[in-house]
């Protein structure tokens, strides 16, 4: 580290510039490593899914009517499934894409209410009304012989 | 960081923040904990106060034997980093501990560096506080004025000795929560300082209501009484003045500036150190602790195995109390050592008979300590 | 004296009576008329005292009709005499007590042994002519004929292999010890197969006797269409997944495989993987549809089996470092749980059914397999990070260095 008081030829000064920049940046380098060290100790281990975990039962598609819906706790992420025709059923998040509160299956209209702020989806997840902007996220249905599966 | 004419910029900046905060006040706040090793003037503003201090001659600090206090409070600023990036990840219950446990060693990304860098730094300041003590004996710095300089640095001991035993117990591990029960056993016989550390801890078997109180005395009171006593040893070792071994001159010293250099590298050979060990001889995987099976060969830690035997040797008329009153009178002569000594000066010549003593003492305490570790193995 | 003479009078009297107490005595307890046929039939009669006819009062006229109290065989041997019974007669003889509700009521012994015998095999040849069946004597004993509850009847619950086998292939009375039973009869092949081990070898009493499968009294072999009630008495898991599979639907059609017809009756081997291999092709061509169905179902599962047991090995490897295995240990479990439901499924004959299952079972062993491979691998990462960590702390110490030699210089300027 140089004294620029002291009286040294530009291109002296120059080098001596660049060789305090290049020492500063090595050892920075201790800064940036324990920097990574700390933000990788301190991520969060991922929540992953095992196998076969991520298919959840949805019960029987004979017990679920036309136009009905059923509700499935799945941990943190609860689940509607909604049967919208003879064959098709669709699987929606039940969490509003609002502020994350849990919906409700309104029976008589046919569609999710949330309890919050009074949004409403319709049975594929489009938003009806309410503060929500983006409709509701779908799972992939599986459906062998009676029984509904969900893949989360 | 060269004190000439700044750049607008920074000048502005400094100033700007000189007119709102004390700067040099929080540079010598931090001084007190040894991390800036000079004086400053707290009335003067940051950079004129540094600019004095940088280029004043000093006592050299970071050279042996004063190494081990710098060393000491280095390898505390590790273990409260790594302490606090454990406590991320760690649930002080029986039942989530050794899974809380195992999860950072396994899973978390770095967590078993960290993992170990908190046990290593802790086995090694233990090491080094005791060391230290000793030099101190054999030196003489504890004569007047530095009689609180060696008290703080036993209670220090004892304090650092308390921290170990609380963590020991936090990965409920068979070995840590038996050499704990063990540890309960000396610490109970103690008269009045045995109850009133049972009364802290919440009784004296090991469950999950005693698990979390030891978390908290772990990580929270007793960083900071060792944080107090850290200051109370800095502010008087500054106020006194480092001592000089009689060989010393004075004359010799280094600038602040390279005696701060000097700390940077040695705790980069700490640090490196460390390193070195965690990664080749990291401690092996332990079973969960069971409460209802005892393992052979349990002992108390290293630092009580003298406390132990003084105890266990008590004759079986006399009650175990009698021998944890032997181990605080022991403990209270240590602590008023400087009081002790009417020798003169501080050269080893004057203090012939205190020296002698020392060495008795030292050979006793390691007779007992390893009387201490074999009273298990008789059995 | 006369008033010492009355008592020593009554003692003299009491003495004499008492003398006749041993042969009162031989009278039979309840005061029933003499029983002298045992005086010709010795043995006979120390068997019949074993029994539980015996000791609820009834004697040999009860059977055999006869005089009991005559002492000359002329006289016991007069008519109402039967002498032994033909043994096409027995089961009607027997009946005559045992089919009769009112006297065996309070006995709680059920009443319709005689009727179901008369519709069992046994019965229905009997019935024709054929007197080389069993009749009530054969199992239960002639006149040594005990309770079911006691362990030495021959149709105590685990001596009933043995009973039936008297006539079904047990090596014949005399035979020395551990002599065979007759090659190929039913009570060989039970030996050998699972069930006859589980319950003659290892003692376990849940296993099935002839009786569980067959009946006892109504004892007949199931018929077609009715072998998977009897085996679903215990194995209610397969017979449910079988009834859902084409093999079912085929059996009431009138033309399909039973459980017998894969597992065998009689000697039946632990079901095996393996079983897929040989059992189908006995009926199916080598090159049709359902033999390509049997092999990817084996396949499915040999290959979950496979991956099961690659993780076990990875797992014994992590723990001789050692390393925390327990919950991979408790997952392999779950893993091993989805392998064993998988294996009744494979009687619904749906492969995709067996691949849910199987998928689950593999994609958990893979999971550990990976999961104990990356913190085996990572001992090595971390000895190379060190040495790149020492070639880094080495560079900085020696600039650190170089920086205290300028700013002692300047220290001392």
């Amino acid at each position: 580290m140089t004294d620029s008081e002291n009286p040294q030829t530009g291109r002296q000064d120059g080098r001596r510039t660049a060789i305090l920049w290049l020492t500063r940046g090595f050892l920075s380098l201790w800064a940036v490593g324990a920097t990574a060290l700390g933000v990788g100790f301190l991520r969060a281990p991922s929540r992953e899914k095992r196998p076969g975990e991520g298919l959840v039962d949805a019960g029987t598609l004979s017990s679920l009517s036309v136009g009905g819906a059923r509700f499935l706790r799945h941990g943190s992420r609860p689940l509607f499934v909604v049967r919208v025709s003879e064959t098709e059923v669709v699987a929606l998040s039940a969490i509003c894409t609002h502020l994350h509160c849990v919906l409700k299956w309104d029976d008589g209209g046919g569609r999710l209410l949330c309890p919050c702020h009074a949004g409403s989806f319709d049975r594929t997840g489009n938003v009806l009304a309410g503060p929500a902007t983006r409709p509701l996220p779908q799972y992939r249905v599986e459906i062998r012989d009676d029984a509904i599966f969900v893949r989360t | 960081m060269a004190p000439a004419d700044p750049t607008p910029a920074r000048r502005s900046l400094a100033a700007w923040l000189e007119t709102r905060f004390n700067l040099t006040e929080m540079l010598a706040f931090l001084s007190s904990f040894g991390v800036f090793p000079a004086e400053l003037d707290t009335t003067r503003p940051f950079r004129e106060a540094l600019h004095d201090a940088w280029r004043r001659p000093l006592p050299s600090y970071a050279r042996w034997p004063r190494v081990l206090g710098l060393l000491s409070f280095l390898l505390f600023l590790f273990l409260v980093t790594t302490g606090a990036l454990l406590a991320f990840y760690y649930q002080p219950t029986e039942s989530e501990a050794y899974r809380a446990g195992t999860a950072i060693v396994r899973d978390v990304t770095f967590g078993w560096f960290i993992h170990q860098m908190h046990r290593w730094s802790a086995r090694l300041l233990l090491v080094m506080l005791v060391i230290r003590l000793w030099r101190f004996f054999f030196q003489g710095t504890y004569k007047a004025p530095r009689e609180a300089v060696w008290m703080a640095a036993v209670v220090t001991f004892l304090v650092a000795t308390q921290a170990d035993l609380t963590g020991r117990l936090l990965t409920w591990t068979t070995t840590g929560y038996w050499t704990t029960v063990r540890a309960l056993e000396v610490i109970n016989a103690l008269p009045v300082l045995g109850p009133v550390l049972m009364f802290l801890a919440g009784g004296t078997t090991p469950d999950s209501l005693f698990l979390t109180r030891f978390y908290v005395l772990h990580i929270a009171m007793l960083p900071a009484i060792l944080l107090v006593l850290f200051y109370l040893h800095f502010n008087g070792v500054r106020r006194v003045g480092l001592s000089h071994a009689s060989s010393e001159s004075r004359a010799t010293g280094e600038t602040a500036r390279v005696q701060m250099i000097n700390m940077i590298i040695l705790a980069a050979l700490v640090f490196g150190g460390l390193v070195t060990l965690v990664t080749l001889a990291p401690t092996s995987f332990e079973p969960a602790a069971d409460p209802a099976l005892t393992p052979q060969g349990m002992r108390p830690p290293w630092y009580l195995l003298a406390p132990h035997a003084i105890i266990e040797m008590t004759p079986t008329m006399l009650p175990r109390w009698v021998g944890g009153l032997v181990v605080e009178a022991i403990l209270l002569l240590i602590f008023m050592l400087p009081f002790l000594d009417t020798s003169a000066g501080r050269g080893t010549r004057e203090r012939r008979i205190a020296v002698a003593v020392g060495i008795v003492v030292l050979a006793i305490w390691l007779v007992l300590t390893w009387q201490g570790y074999s009273l298990e193995v008789r059995r | 004296m006369r008033g010492a003479a009355r008592p020593l009078l009554a003692a003299l009297a009491v003495a004499l009576a008492a003398a006749f107490i041993p042969v009162a005595a031989a009278e039979p307890a309840t005061g029933a008329p003499r029983v002298l046929c045992g005086v010709c039939h010795p043995d006979v009669r120390v068997q019949f005292e074993q029994g539980v006819h015996f000791r609820e009062g009834f004697d040999c006229t009860s059977c055999h009709g006869g005089n009991a109290a005559a002492t000359t065989v002329a006289a016991a041997h007069r008519a109402p005499f039967r002498g032994t019974p033909k043994r096409r007669d027995i089961p009607a003889l027997c009946a005559g007590c045992h089919a009769d509700l009112a006297k065996m009521t309070p006995y709680n012994i059920p009443a319709d042994q005689y009727a179901l015998y008369l519709t069992s095999q046994h019965g229905l040849r009997l019935a024709k002519g054929d007197d080389k069946v069993a009749v009530c004597t054969d199992c239960h004993g002639v006149h040594e004929i005990r309770r079911k509850s006691d362990p030495k009847s021959s149709v105590f619950a685990r001596n009933v292999p043995a009973t039936c086998g008297r006539c079904h292939g047990a090596p014949p009375p005399g035979s020395p010890e551990g002599a065979p039973p007759v090659e190929g009869s039913p009570f060989a092949d039970y030996q050998a197969g699972i069930h006859g081990q589980a319950f003659l070898q290892q003692a376990n009493n849940s296993a099935p006797t002839c009786a569980s499968c067959h009946g006892s009294h109504g004892a007949t072999p199931p018929g077609i269409g009715d072998v998977d009630k009897v085996c679903g008495q215990c194995h209610a898991t397969a017979r449910g997944y079988y009834r859902e599979g084409l093999h079912a639907r085929a059996m009431r059609a009138g033309n399909g495989p039973e459980c017998a017809h894969c597992h065998g009756n009689h000697r039946i081997a632990r079901a095996d993987v393996s079983l897929l291999d040989t059992a189908c092709a006995a009926c199916h061509a080598p090159d049709s549809e359902m033999l390509k169905v049997a092999g990817g179902m084996k396949a499915l599962i040999v290959g979950a089996q496979d991956e099961i047991g690659v993780a076990h090995a990875a797992i014994d490897r992590a723990a001789a470092i050692p390393l925390y295995v327990e919950d991979y240990q408790a997952r392999l479990e779950e893993a091993h749980t989805a392998l064993v439901q998988a294996s009744p499924v494979v009687h619904a004959l749906d492969v995709r059914r067996v691949e849910q299952l199987t998928a689950r079972a593999r994609g958990i062993a893979k999971e550990i397999e990976s999961e104990i491979d990356g913190k085996l691998g990572e001992r090595w990462w971390r000895r190379v990070g060190l040495l790149l960590f020492w070639f880094y702390l080495g560079l900085t110490l020696a600039v650190l260095w170089v920086i205290r030699r300028r700013a002692l210089e300047d220290g001392r300027r």
